[in-house]
């Protein structure tokens, strides 16, 4: 007799299971168990991946949950079928969104409209019945059991668990009998919540963190025999009850749920009466077509006939449909969006309006895109300014329908930094030992922390992780590497429904208050739904407020679509590296490249931004290219068939679209079957699969007239290239973005940099360096005014006026009350100010501090006035003085407390604004202590040494080509910025200051790729000398 | 009603590992069966293992209940029945 385990939590019992998916399936299959039910709390969250994975490894899935009831009882409940499946999804649904803010709980009038297809066990001792029965309220129980057959019939079940105990397994004694006099089936279960015996450890400590406690004060029923049981435990458990066991059979063979999975679910788009999708696409691509190329060729015809040919027979045109419909809708009004990724390469996408690349200029495949033989559904990915991403969702969402919209979610996990903190809390670990462990950890995996505590200088000092003691608390850090701590709303991603979305996906609510999928990306794609990426893209809200900069401050409307995309001016401030603040340009490796690349037409930034992966990069790409490109080694193809593939990249491939023209070209494959030869070489494939593939190659090319030996060469080129070539599509789209902010900054520096510093955070440098940069833009930045700064940064003149919101503590409603009572007039005073606008205290006195008063007053005696003020303002609220009174509180003059001190002025910029307006604290630095400003590195010589001394902006750590790790450090010193390249051997060495220093003295020689590509290869690296850490830190209250 | 005794114990077992005996205070309790099993969670925080507990009625000049656990190695009698 086979027993069947029908309750089973796993990990995305968010915070009870104690187990992977993996190790149940592993432990599953090793006691050879025929099926295995899955039935997380309240969530189907791993049920797909779940039913892959036991699929795959022979086991039958069986998807369930345990949800919550009315009242906190518990219900576990099993899908027989495809009804079931919707049931459930909905009944979560309904559970979770009834809820928010609370548990999730389903009313007997939820689980009687979707009991079709589920069957129902009694659940675990929270249960309703069995709780009823252990606490002798018979009657009650047979209340509730009356229902449950009710609803559920022959396919409820009295759920039995017998965990052996001191007291014996008498509550499943009772239970049974209760089952027994009222001629209820009845059904053993373990209530599994991990793998193995060890792991009830791993349980009790996740329910300890979720609860916020320490474990040692776990309260209620603790038991170690949650685990998968055998066969032959279960059965010799049971043996008094032979039939709780054969009814785990019988249970499973009624439980046959057949998800149909890869299957498209398009929304339905509503087209015009009488058009078909086909048709009204076809009308409006040919349309769209025509108003890009004006008269069509024949080549582009036939094209877009391709296309769209493709597009129907997979049965896509609704989706572009749906997609053309939301991005028309946004441009109407004036909403930027644009597609991104490879739907680039579609002349349909371009001629529908969705892209603004023109795929026939920029040679792009449509293949790369889809074809007949990539049968999966397509993804348009849209960016859409950041600032109005969300009224383009709500369109979508009053399109569809609410009921057919929701956003992806997406699953927070544990890595080594939350695992260390979160289970030292629970096991009381002293809170410095937390913070040393912590120290130095960034985006590490916690499965690998020891051997990272072992290898990473900036770790293996550390003497926390070799003390004895706390060598158990870190093996419990890695247990818990990957487990879900919640569920969070996916960026970008929507979902949109052929239907109603709850009949295929559970659905619950964020913590921000939207509704999302419990399933992440990945299973709603294996799911087939549509899911459009509609992303907030920063870089579109900048070149819209920098356009309406322009046309503020010098009345100038430029349509950026049109502007030239050879400047000579652009390209000459990329060559410089003078790109910070630019969309994809401003990396130290992109201006970097800018550096060594000197580019001087549009193609090289589309080359650029290829080039600038860790792929190709890994791969030396870049070697092959630059000579090339600089006409020091000569341009040679293999067979000049390539040349049509690879003309434009000088002989090198770049593109993943040129893989499939090489295919093509040489070996005769069509472009789909080329996409599915580079698609496979992509991916990871056996050294079998491998040689399969290069004889397919080489005996068609060889059939086309290749001489083998070429055949070999090429195929070994496609092979090194395939796994980290760049779509060249979405490098065209982000090139253009590059391309026009890289004009902007060029010819309108302030206007731009305003909209960049007035959309922070963005990018890859804070605040302060975009100031900074703006003034080497001979562009003054000017400090809040009372009277000029707005919301956002401004034009003033030809300067940056800093915005009100960059205060530090600035609230909405202060802001709004500011610029309202200023729309009305001017502020002409302090007593002005406080009393037409509601602006709290803290926020006013910070207002003054930072200068935004001194068009109005001296600064101290407006601070000094400033209780008087408020004093004034509270009688004039209840009605004890007037608007008039005590007038002389202007006049009233004070002691002068001058700080008009430059290193104080600094202290309350850094302080309350963020930035380093006045001055910077190096400036106070002596400089005659042989310190190289940044400004002057690209003028001194390579390989000379230089001692520098800065504030980190920040670390990054590429992979390279060797494995070995090399740590990259941009720093800025308020003259400019400088990249430091920190090898193994100094990382050895200085491992102790590496991710830990705020500030460092660097020393190191100048290196130089390129003609202009400048960096400072370390040489030692420490914290700033206590003098000038005084100053920094102290004279300027630098806070880290 | 039981007595607290948590004593180590000696323990004769079959070569099928089962508990045939033991020796408490110097004195044979023969086991006639086992009446129950169970594992008990531990302050696994504070390093301790989880213990395995047996019940059995032994017979030494009377028969009784005893219950033993076992704790690296070595076995204890936790508590005597009344």
């Amino acid at each position: 007799m086979d027993f069947i385990h029908l309750h089973v939590h796993s990990q995305y019992s968010f915070l009870d299971g104690a187990s992977s998916l993996d190790k149940l399936l592993d432990k599953a299959a090793s006691l050879r168990m025929p099926a295995l039910a899955l039935t997380d709390h309240n969530r189907l969250t791993g049920a797909i991946r779940f039913y892959s994975k036991a699929r795959a490894a022979g086991i039958k899935p069986i998807i369930g949950a345990e949800v919550d009831l009315d009242g906190g009882y518990h219900l576990t409940l099993l899908c027989k079928n495809a009804d079931g499946y919707s049931n459930l999804c909905r009944l979560i649904t309904q559970a979770h969104l009834s809820n928010r803010d609370r548990k999730p709980e389903a009313t007997r009038e939820m689980l009687r409209n979707h009991s079709s297809g589920l069957i129902a066990l009694s659940g675990c001792s929270k249960g309703e019945i069995p709780a009823f029965v252990a606490e002798g309220k018979r009657d009650k129980a047979k209340e509730a059991a009356c229902f449950y057959r009710e609803v559920f019939g022959k396919d409820f079940f009295i759920e039995l668990i017998r965990y052996p105990s001191r007291e014996g397994v008498s509550d499943s004694y009772r239970l049974a009998s209760f089952a027994k006099e009222d001629n209820l089936p009845i059904v053993a279960t373990n209530n599994v919540h991990y793998a193995e015996i060890k792991e009830y450890r791993i349980k009790e400590l996740l329910n300890a963190i979720d609860r916020i406690i320490p474990a040692s004060q776990l309260e209620g029923y603790r038991t170690v025999e949650q685990y998968l049981k055998s066969q032959q435990e279960m059965v010799k458990l049971f043996r008094d009850l032979p039939e709780a066991i054969k009814n785990t059979e019988e249970i499973a063979s009624r439980c046959n749920l057949e998800l149909e999975l890869g299957k498209p679910r398009f929304p339905k788009f509503a087209i015009p009466e009488g058009e078909s999708d086909y048709g009204y696409l076809r009308k409006i691509a040919f349309a769209g077509a025509g108003r890009k190329y004006g008269s069509l060729s024949d080549s582009i015809k036939d094209r877009l006939e391709h296309e769209l040919d493709t597009i129907n027979k997979l049965g896509f045109c609704s989706y572009f449909l749906v997609v053309w419909d939301i991005a028309r809708w946004a441009k109407s009004r004036d909403i930027r969006c644009q597609a991104r990724g490879s739907a680039v390469d579609s002349l349909v996408v371009y001629a529908l309006d969705i892209s603004n690349v023109d795929p026939v200029a920029y040679n792009l495949l449509f293949e790369r895109f889809m074809h007949p033989l990539r049968y999966e559904p397509p993804d348009i990915d849209l960016d859409v300014d950041r600032r109005r991403r969300d009224e383009v969702r709500d369109y979508i969402y009053q399109k569809y329908g609410a009921e057919n919209v929701a956003c992806v979610g997406t699953i927070n996990t544990y890595m080594a930094r939350g695992a260390i903190r979160d289970i030292g809390k629970a096991l009381q670990i002293p809170k410095t030992i937390i913070e040393e462990a912590c120290n130095g950890i960034h985006w590490l995996s916690a499965s690998r922390l020891m051997e990272y505590a072992d290898t990473l200088p900036e770790l293996k000092h550390s003497t926390v992780y070799k003390k004895k003691e706390l060598a158990d608390f870190f093996k419990l850090c890695t247990a818990i590497d990957g487990f879900p701590k919640h569920l969070s709303v996916h960026l970008g991603g929507l979902l949109i429904g052929s239907g109603k979305l709850s009949d295929l996906v559970p659905l619950e609510w964020s913590g921000g208050g939207d509704i999302i999928s419990q399933y992440d990306k990945d299973d709603i794609e294996r799911l087939g739904i549509v899911k459009l990426d509609l992303l907030s893209l920063p870089t579109l809200t900048v070149i819209e407020d920098a356009l309406n900069n322009i046309k503020q401050s010098r009345g100038i409307d430029i349509d950026i679509e049109k502007i030239p995309r050879n400047d000579p001016a652009a390209f000459s401030i990329l060559r410089d590296g003078k790109t910070i603040g630019t969309f994809q340009l401003e990396s130290p490796a992109q201006r970097e490249m800018a550096g060594r690349l000197l580019p001087n037409r549009f193609e090289d930034i589309i080359v650029s931004i290829s080039l600038v992966r860790p792929g190709p990069l890994k791969s030396n790409m870049d070697k092959d290219y630059l000579p090339r490109r600089h006409g020091k080694e000569p341009v040679k193809y293999l067979h000049p068939k390539l040349k049509n593939a690879l003309g434009e990249t000088l002989g090198v491939i770049l593109y993943q679209e040129q893989v499939l023209k090489v295919a093509h070209d040489l070996a005769g494959m069509s472009y789909a079957e080329a996409d599915g030869f580079r698609r496979a070489m992509t991916h990871e494939r056996t050294e079998q699969e491998m040689e399969k593939m290069r004889d397919s190659f080489i005996s068609r090319a060889v059939g086309d007239g290749i001489r083998k030996n070429i055949a070999e060469k090429v195929f070994e080129q496609l092979a090194a290239f395939a796994a980290y070539g760049f779509c060249k599509g979405h490098a065209c789209a982000y090139a253009i973005t590059a391309y026009q902010t890289l004009w902007l900054k060029s010819y309108y520096p302030a206007e731009f940099l305003a909209a960049v510093l007035s959309n922070q955070p963005m990018g890859y440098y804070p605040s302060r360096v975009l100031a900074a940069e703006a003034k080497r833009f001979g562009v003054e930045v000017l400090p809040p005014d009372i009277n000029n700064s707005s919301d956002r940064y401004a034009v003033e003149k030809g300067a940056i006026r800093v915005s009100l919101k960059q205060l530090k503590g600035m609230s909405e409603k202060a802001l709004e009350s500011i610029l309202s009572a200023r729309a009305e007039r001017k502020f002409t005073s302090l007593r002005d100010f406080v009393l037409r606008t509601d602006v709290s205290q803290p926020i006013l006195e910070n207002l003054v501090k930072v200068g935004a008063f001194d068009s109005l007053g001296n600064q101290d005696n407006l601070l000094l006035q400033l209780p008087k003020l408020s004093e004034l303002k509270h009688k004039v609220i209840r009605g004890t003085a007037s608007l008039f009174e005590d007038t002389a509180l202007e006049a009233d003059t004070s002691p002068d407390f001058s700080i008009d001190d430059r290193k104080s002025r600094l202290f309350i910029e850094r302080e309350l604004l963020s930035l380093d307006l006045s001055a910077h604290p190096l400036d106070f630095c002596d400089s005659d202590n042989g310190i190289t400003k940044m400004r002057d590195l690209p003028s001194i010589p390579a390989g000379r040494r230089v001692k520098l001394v800065g504030s980190v902006i920040r670390y990054e750590t590429p992979p390279t080509r060797s494995g070995k790790r090399v740590v990259y450090v941009i720093m800025e010193d308020g003259t400019g910025i400088a990249d430091v390249t920190v090898f193994s051997d100094v990382q050895e060495k200085c491992g102790q200051v590496l991710f830990r220093e705020r500030w460092l003295t660097v020393k190191g020689k100048v290196q130089r790729r390129g003609q202009k590509a400048t960096s400072i290869i370390a040489e030692e690296l420490y914290p700033l000398s206590r003098t000038e850490r005084s100053v920094v830190n102290v004279n300027s209250g630098v806070q880290f | 009603m039981s007595r607290l005794i948590d004593e180590p114990v000696k323990v004769h077992q079959s070569n099928d590992s089962i508990i045939t005996a033991f020796i408490w205070r110097k004195r044979l309790y023969r086991v006639l069966d086992v009446v129950g099993w169970w594992r008990e969670p531990s302050d696994w925080w504070n390093g301790k293992p989880v213990r395995f507990f047996i019940r059995v009625n032994a017979q030494n000049s009377s028969t009784g209940t005893y219950e033993l656990y076992k704790l690296g190695g070595q076995w204890f009698l936790s508590r005597v029945l009344d």
